[in-house]
């Protein structure tokens, strides 16, 4: 398994420094593969795990990672668990976190404009940008079009994998929502929250309603085909 | 403007490395080369039938039902800007818990005119709620008319990735 990550710069430079800017962001994806991977033996989430590290004795960034989905885990009342599945799991921010410093990153190098798409999650810098939503049943169709200036869409569907988002609290699969995309300032939040609402099922529908208040709006579709979105998505279209 | 789009096929958090790096720097007025054939139809599903809204996607297996331009046929070689072929198309049935819902739409100058979806009609399917895929429906109609750079859904895989329209906007390169 793997997800496929797009970057798209949009800068006038010359070539060579977008290329530059391209290897830096993929050079830093492999780095937090290497370091977070769960599926790596050696990765400082396994070893942390298997209590060959302390807490002491780890980086910045994995505190960071822990502490945020410490945080998560409080305000989504337990929907976001990086513990969902027995051993800690921080994947579900992890993802969303290092697209967020590799724009960081692109925009310390001098880029205005470009977006990451990582597996369906998107930070865009500068804009605007369209941005289309999938649709929940057929890959190849839109939902809705966004349009966005420096802001991160974050989808969580049930269609793709099957239901492989869980409700922490029954431990049965989430139900009742296959679709919800989240807006907003932050990649790792808006991901984290639309993995979240899809957790809660229909009951998500309302929690996502009071994310606008922090500045994170939303789209969600029902199992049964009904299309909600939150008063100030910045639909295009 | 100068262009780079990069798709690298690989993993955040899962066991494969990337696989590859695409680099292109073009001309955005240039019309994209015509990209490798990717299956848009989603799921797998053999029978597609379905144009799409990407200015890139050109599947190589659109199936014209009901060809009611005589131009569609040249747009093969010279596409109009949406891409769109003229005709009507009837999309792969799309699987969900309660049966198959097929969308057909009906393309003319390049836009999206109509589109209708059939319903199961046997078995639990009472449950679908029409008026309210209607609403979804309706929705999707004025998302598909226009140009987007980029594409938000639940793609984990590498697998997804290649039937998604995001690999189609980056084979277009920008």
């Amino acid at each position: 398994m793997g997800t496929a990550v797009s970057i798209e710069l949009a800068d006038d430079r010359p070539a060579g420094e977008l290329r530059a800017m391209v290897a830096d962001v993929c050079d830093w994806l492999h780095e937090v593969d290497e370091r977070f991977s769960t599926y790596r033996e050696s990765s400082e989430v396994n070893r942390f795990q298997r209590r060959e590290l302390g807490l002491a004795d780890l980086s910045g960034d994995m505190r960071h990672v822990l502490d945020a989905c410490g945080d998560l885990w409080r305000a989504t009342d337990g929907y976001f668990d990086a513990y969902a599945c027995g051993p800690l799991d921080p994947s579900g921010y992890v993802k969303g976190w290092s697209v967020e410093v590799a724009s960081a990153r692109l925009a310390a190098a001098g880029s205005t404009r470009h977006y990451i798409n990582a597996g369906g999650d998107i930070r865009a810098r500068g804009g605007p940008w369209q941005v289309g939503i999938r649709h929940p049943w057929q890959a190849d169709r839109l939902s809705w079009v966004l349009d966005v200036t420096d802001a991160a869409v974050a989808t969580s569907g049930s269609y793709e994998r099957g239901a492989h988002v869980r409700n922490p609290r029954t431990g049965r699969p989430a139900a009742g929502l296959r679709s919800v995309t989240v807006v907003g300032p932050d990649l790792a939040l808006a991901d984290a929250y639309a993995t979240a609402g899809l957790a809660m099922g229909e009951a998500g529908l309302a929690w996502l309603a009071g994310l606008a208040a922090e500045g994170y709006e939303s789209a969600a579709v029902t199992d049964d085909g009904r299309a909600f979105t939150s008063s100030r998505l910045p639909a295009a279209v | 403007m100068r262009r780079s789009t990069a798709a690298a096929v690989g993993t955040l958090t899962g066991a494969a490395l990337i696989a590859g790096v695409r680099l292109s720097v073009s001309v955005p007025e240039q019309p994209p080369a015509a990209p490798p054939a990717v299956d848009l139809a989603g799921s797998g599903a053999a029978a597609s039938a379905e144009p799409t809204p990407s200015k890139s996607a050109k599947s190589a297996k659109e199936n014209k039902e009901n060809n009611e331009n005589p131009d569609a046929e040249r747009t093969e070689e010279a596409p109009p800007d949406s891409g769109l072929q003229d005709g009507t198309y009837r999309g792969a049935g799309a699987k969900n818990p309660y049966g198959t819902i097929q969308v057909s739409i009906k393309v003319t100058g390049g836009k999206i005119v109509a589109a209708d979806a059939t319903y199961p009609t046997a078995n639990n399917s009472a449950i679908i709620n029409p008026p309210a895929i209607a609403q979804l429906k309706q929705a999707t109609l004025r998302a598909q008319s226009a140009d987007v750079d980029a594409v938000s859904g639940a793609t984990f895989t590498s697998d997804a990735y290649v039937r998604s329209l995001q690999a189609a906007l980056d084979q277009a390169g920008g």
